[in-house]
C-alpha cells in the first residue's frame, strides 16, 4: 500500500465522515461545522488531484466564506437552532430507499469506468494553466459569471434589506 | 392580356370585398360601382374571347399541394367552351348589375345585394376556367354559397329563409354525388386534371363499370345544380330572392353550370352507354314533367322557374343523345331569352307589386317595352320561326331523331308544344285581356332596367344565326375544335323536323291564344273534366309533400331518436366520467401540500426508478 | 502513474452526492437543506476535478469549470441566505415545513 492510497482513505474517510456527522448531529452549528471538515477534506483530494489552484478557492470560498455566511444566517434566526424530529418518517425511508437504489445504480455504471489516460502536466504551474485557460478561452463565461455574482450581491441585498416601514 | 386570365374572375371579387366592406358608406353608390366592375369583367372577357378565336386554347397552371407523387395545381384552362361560358356569364352579369340599379332602388340592403352579385359573378368565371376538378369543385360550391346568400337575401321573408335552406341542402345531395365520383376518379385515374382524366378515359384504361358508376355519380351532381328531376323541387322554390338574381343564377347561369359539367366531363359520357342513356331519360323526362306543372301554376316566377328546368331538361337530354354542340348552343341561346323572361317579369312585378298573374292583365298598353320584349322571349322560347330557341331546339330535336331515340324524340316534341303553351298562357294572362281592378297604379320602368330587356332582346333573336344549318355552323364548329374527343359527325336536319318545331309552336301559341286570349274554350271545363290532373298538376305531382313525409319526417325520427340516445346513454356516460375525473382530481389535490421536499422526493424516485429501469434492461 | 485510480474519486463523490440528496429531501431546518446543497455540489466539483485528472481528454479544462462551479455555489448561498432572512422575518421561522405557499 503506497502512501498515496493511505492519503487518500485518510481524506475521504474523514470527508464521508463529515458528511454522516452532518446527517446526525443535533444543533444546527455542529451540523455545520461537520460540514466543513468535509469541505476540507474535499480541499486535500483537490490537491491529490493536482489543482492546487481548486484546492485553495475551495478552503476560501466554502471553509471561509460560505460557512460564515451559513454562521451569519443561523445567528440572525434561531441561535439555539435544533433540527427537529422528523415528522414524515414514510417520506424518509421512501427517499433512502430510493438513495440505495441510486447509489447502487450510479455504482454499477461507474464500477468499470477507465479511460486509459492521465494528465500528467497538471500540477506545473498549476495556476498558471487556469489563468492561461480562462483569459484566453473562457472570457465570456469568465464575463457573465462576474455578472451573476453581481446580480446574486444586489439581488441578496435587496431580499435581505427587508420591504420599506419594516420593524427593523 | 390573355396570359392575366386569371384576373377576370379578382375584377368582381374586388367589387364583392369594397362593397362588403364599406357597405354602409356606399349605399347610394354601390349599383354603379358594382356595375362599373362587372363592366370592366366584361370588357376583359371579351378581349380574352378575341383573342382566344385565334389560338383556341390557354392553359395556365401553378402548383398548389403536392401529396405524395401527386401535384395538385390551380390555374386558368380556356378552350371553345370555356371561352364561350366565360362571355356569357361576364354578359350576362353585367346586363343583370345594371338591370338591378333600377330593380334594386329603395332597398336599405343594396350594398349587400350588390357584394353577393359580385360574388357569385367571381366564383362562376372561376368555375367555367377550371381546368381541374378539384378547383372546379371549390367554385361550385361557392357558387352554391352565393345562390344561397341571394336566395335568402330578404331574410326576413319566412319563405325566403326556408327557400334559401332548401337550395343549399337539396343541392347539396347533388354535390355528395359529385365529390364521391370525384374521388373515385382521383382514384382511378391519379389526377384531378380535365385533361389527365379524359386521356386515361380515352386510352381505354378504366373499366367500364367504374365509368359508368362515376359518370352517375357526376350527373348526380349535375341534377342537382341543374334543378333536374327528382332533385328540382328546390329551383321553384329559389324564386323567393329578388327577381335579377332568378335571373342571373336560376335562368342563365349557375343552373347551366350542371349541363357544363356534363358537358367537360363529355369524355366520361362518351365511353358510357348506359350512362348517356341514363343522361338522357333524365333530361327527357324532366323537359316534360317541368312543362306539365309550368301550364298550371299562378305565380309568374314559378311559371318561368318550371320553364327552366324543362329547358336545362332538354339541354340534358341533347347530351344524353350525343348533341354535346346542339346542348351547348341551347344552353347559350336559353341564357339569353331566359334572363330576358326574367327580366321582363321582374319589370312586371315591379310595377305591379305581385306575382300572381290573375290579377293582372291588359299590360300591354301599359308596358310597352316590357310586353314587346317578353313577346320576343316568349316566341324564343317557343321555338318560333327565325328566332334563336328556333334554331337550338330543331338542333337537339335533330340530335335525338339523329340518335335514333324515337320514344324520347315523341317526348321532347310534347315538351316543346307544351313550352310554347304555357309561355303563351303567361303572356296573354298577363299582358292581354282586360286590365284588373286590383292593379290601378303602376309604376314606371327606369331607363336601366329597359337596356338591359332591350340588349338581351336583340340577343334572344339574333344569337340563333350564330349556328344554323342555313349559314354556317360557326358555334358548332368552333366548339367541336376544343373538343377533339368528339367524333364529328354532323346530321344534316330532315326537312321534316322544321315543319315539326314550326307546327309545334305556332300550335301551342294558337290554341294558348284561343283558351287564354279569345277564352273561345272555356278552361274551367278542362279542368272540371280532369279535376284530378289539374290538382295533381297545381301541386307539382306531390313531389315536395312526397319528400316531407318520407325524407324529412324520416330525418326528424332519426334525430328525435339520437336526442334520446344523447340523453340517456351518453350523458349518462359523460356524468359517469366527468365524476371519475373529479373525484380523481379531488384526490390529486390532496397530494399538492406545496411542501418543497415531497415534491423533490417524488421527482428523485421517478429518477430513481427511471435508472434502475435502465439498468435491469442491462442499457448503459 | 497514480496509484489511486478513478472510481475511487467517483465513489467518494457519490457517496457525498447521496448524503447531500438524503439531507436535502429529509431534514427540517432550511438552513441545513441549503448545506446540504452545498455538499451535493461539492460532489459534483470532486467529479470534475477527478475526470480533469483522468478524463477521456484530461485537461486543465475540468479545473476552470470547477471553479466556474464554485462561484455560482457562493452566489446561491448568498440568494438563498437572503431569501431565508426575509422568510424568517416574515413568519419567524426557518422550518422548511412551513414553506407551504405552492400550494397556492
Amino acid at each position: 500500500m503506497s502512501g498515496e492510497v493511505i492519503v487518500f482513505l485518510l481524506l475521504s474517510s474523514t470527508a464521508i465522515l463529515g458528511g454522516i456527522l452532518m446527517l446526525n448531529l443535533k444543533k444546527v452549528i455542529h451540523m455545520l461545522l461537520a460540514v466543513v471538515l468535509t469541505f476540507l477534506s474535499l480541499a486535500g483530494l483537490y490537491v491529490m488531484l493536482s489543482a492546487e489552484f481548486v484546492a485553495a478557492v475551495q478552503i476560501l470560498i466554502y471553509s471561509g466564506a460560505v460557512t460564515i455566511v451559513m454562521i451569519f444566517g443561523i445567528m440572525l434566526t434561531k441561535h439555539q437552532a435544533k433540527e427537529e424530529k422528523n415528522k414524515n418518517p414514510l417520506r424518509t425511508t421512501l427517499v433512502g430507499l430510493g438513495i440505495v437504489v441510486f447509489f447502487v445504480t450510479i455504482y454499477l455504471a461507474i464500477r468499470n469506468l477507465y479511460f486509459g489516460q492521465e494528465a500528467t502536466a497538471l500540477h506545473v504551474n498549476n495556476t498558471e494553466q487556469i489563468g492561461i485557460k480562462i483569459f484566453s478561452y473562457y472570457v465570456i463565461p469568465f464575463e457573465l459569471v462576474s455578472i451573476v455574482l453581481l446580480v446574486a450581491l444586489m439581488g441578496a441585498v435587496v431580499l435581505a434589506k427587508g420591504e420599506e416601514g419594516d420593524e427593523k | 392580356m390573355i396570359d392575366y386570365a386569371w384576373l377576370v374572375p379578382v375584377i368582381p371579387f374586388l367589387s364583392f370585398f369594397i362593397l362588403i366592406l364599406f357597405r354602409t358608406k356606399m349605399q347610394k353608390t354601390s349599383g354603379l360601382v358594382a356595375t362599373i366592375f362587372s363592366g370592366l369583367t366584361l370588357i376583359y372577357a371579351i378581349v380574352i374571347f378575341g383573342q382566344l378565336i385565334k389560338r383556341q386554347t390557354y392553359l395556365a397552371e401553378w402548383q398548389w399541394l403536392t401529396i405524395g407523387t401527386v401535384d395538385i395545381s390551380f390555374g386558368v384552362l380556356l378552350n371553345p367552351l370555356n371561352g364561350l361560358m366565360l362571355l356569357l356569364v361576364a354578359f350576362v352579369s353585367f346586363l343583370i348589375h345594371l338591370y338591378s340599379i333600377g330593380y334594386m332602388d329603395g332597398d336599405k340592403r343594396t350594398s349587400v345585394f350588390f357584394a353577393y352579385l359580385g360574388l357569385f359573378t367571381a366564383a362562376m368565371l372561376g368555375l367555367v376556367m377550371s381546368p381541374n376538378l378539384l378547383q372546379f369543385y371549390m367554385f361550385w360550391e361557392l357558387v352554391g354559397l352565393g345562390s344561397f346568400l341571394l336566395i335568402g337575401f330578404y331574410f326576413y321573408k319566412n319563405s325566403a329563409k326556408k327557400a334559401a335552406k332548401k337550395a343549399f341542402i337539396m343541392t347539396r345531395i347533388g354535390d355528395m354525388g359529385l365529390l364521391i365520383g370525384l374521388i373515385l376518379l382521383f382514384w382511378q385515374t391519379n389526377s384531378f386534371r380535365f385533361a389527365d382524366i379524359s386521356e386515361v378515359i380515352l386510352a381505354g384504361q378504366m373499366e367500364s363499370g367504374m365509368i359508368t358508376l362515376i359518370a352517375i355519380l357526376i350527373l348526380i351532381g349535375a341534377i342537382g345544380k341543374s334543378g333536374q328531376f327528382p332533385l328540382h323541387t328546390w329551383l321553384p322554390d329559389a324564386m323567393e330572392g329578388p327577381t335579377p338574381v332568378s335571373a342571373l343564377i336560376h335562368a342563365a347561369t349557375m343552373v347551366a353550370a350542371g349541363i357544363y359539367l356534363i358537358a367537360v366531363m363529355y369524355p366520361l359520357y362518351m365511353a358510357s352507354n348506359v350512362a348517356l342513356a341514363i343522361v338522357a331519360s333524365v333530361g327527357a323526362f324532366t323537359a316534360l314533367y317541368a312543362a306539365t306543372i309550368g301550364l298550371v301554376q299562378d305565380d309568374i316566377k314559378q311559371v318561368l322557374a318550371y320553364s327552366t328546368i324543362s329547358q336545362l331538361g332538354y339541354m340534358l337530354l341533347a347530351m344524353g343523345v350525343l348533341g354535346y354542340t346542339a346542348g351547348i348552343f341551347h344552353l347559350f341561346t336559353h341564357a339569353f331569352f331566359k334572363a330576358l323572361l326574367f327580366l321582363a317579369a321582374g319589370a312586371v312585378i315591379h310595377a305591379v307589386h305581385t306575382q300572381n298573374i290573375k290579377q293582372m292583365g291588359g299590360l300591354s298598353k301599359k308596358m310597352k317595352v316590357t310586353s314587346v320584349t317578353f313577346l320576343i322571349g316568349a316566341l324564343a322560347i317557343s321555338g318560333f320561326p327565325l328566332l334563336s330557341g328556333f334554331f337550338s331546339k330543331e338542333e337537339i330535336l335533330a340530335a335525338v331523331w339523329a340518335n335514333g331515340q324515337y320514344g324520347l324524340f315523341v317526348i321532347a316534341i310534347l315538351a316543346a308544344f307544351l313550352t310554347s303553351l304555357y309561355m303563351f298562357r303567361l303572356f296573354f294572362l298577363v299582358f292581354e285581356g282586360e286590365s284588373k281592378k286590383t292593379i290601378d297604379k303602376i309604376q314606371p320602368t327606369p331607363i336601366t332596367m329597359k337596356i338591359p330587356m332591350i340588349v338581351l332582346a336583340f340577343f334572344a333573336i339574333f344569337s340563333g344565326y350564330l349556328n344554323t344549318s342555313w349559314f354556317e355552323t360557326y358555334l358548332a364548329d368552333w366548339l367541336a375544335s376544343g373538343a377533339t374527343f368528339l367524333s364529328t359527325h354532323h346530321h344534316e336536319t330532315p326537312l321534316w323536323l322544321f315543319f315539326v318545331t314550326i307546327l309545334l309552336s305556332v300550335g301551342g301559341i294558337v290554341l294558348a291564344y284561343f283558351i287564354y286570349g279569345k277564352k273561345r274554350i272555356n278552361q274551367e271545363d278542362w279542368k272540371s273534366s280532369f279535376p284530378g290532373v289539374h290538382t295533381l298538376l297545381k301541386n307539382k305531382y306531390y313531389i315536395d309533400e312526397f319528400y316531407q313525409l318520407t325524407f324529412v319526417k324520416a330525418t326528424n325520427a332519426i334525430g328525435t331518436f339520437f336526442t334520446y340516445v344523447e340523453k340517456y346513454i351518453i350523458q349518462l356516460c359523460m356524468t359517469f366520467v366527468k365524476d371519475v375525473v373529479q373525484s380523481l382530481s379531488k384526490t390529486g389535490t390532496k397530494t399538492q401540500t406545496g411542501q418543497t421536499q415531497t415534491y423533490g422526493a417524488v421527482a428523485f424516485l421517478g429518477l430513481v426508478l427511471i435508472v434502475a429501469f435502465y439498468v435491469l434492461k442491462g442499457g448503459y | 502513474m497514480s496509484s489511486v485510480p478513478l472510481q475511487a474519486y467517483l465513489i467518494v463523490a457519490l457517496i457525498l452526492f447521496c448524503i447531500g440528496l438524503f439531507g436535502a429531501l429529509t431534514k427540517r431546518n432550511t438552513i441545513i437543506v441549503l448545506i446540504c446543497i452545498e455538499l451535493m455540489l461539492n460532489a459534483v466539483n470532486l467529479n470534475l476535478v477527478a475526470f480533469s485528472k483522468f478524463g477521456a481528454s484530461a485537461n486543465i479544462t475540468g479545473q476552470v469549470f470547477s471553479l466556474f462551479t464554485i462561484t455560482i455555489a457562493a452566489a446561491e448561498v448568498a440568494v438563498g441566505m437572503a431569501i431565508l432572512i426575509a422568510f424568517y422575518r416574515n413568519k419567524r421561522t426557518v422550518n422548511i415545513d412551513e414553506m407551504n405557499t405552492l400550494k397556492e
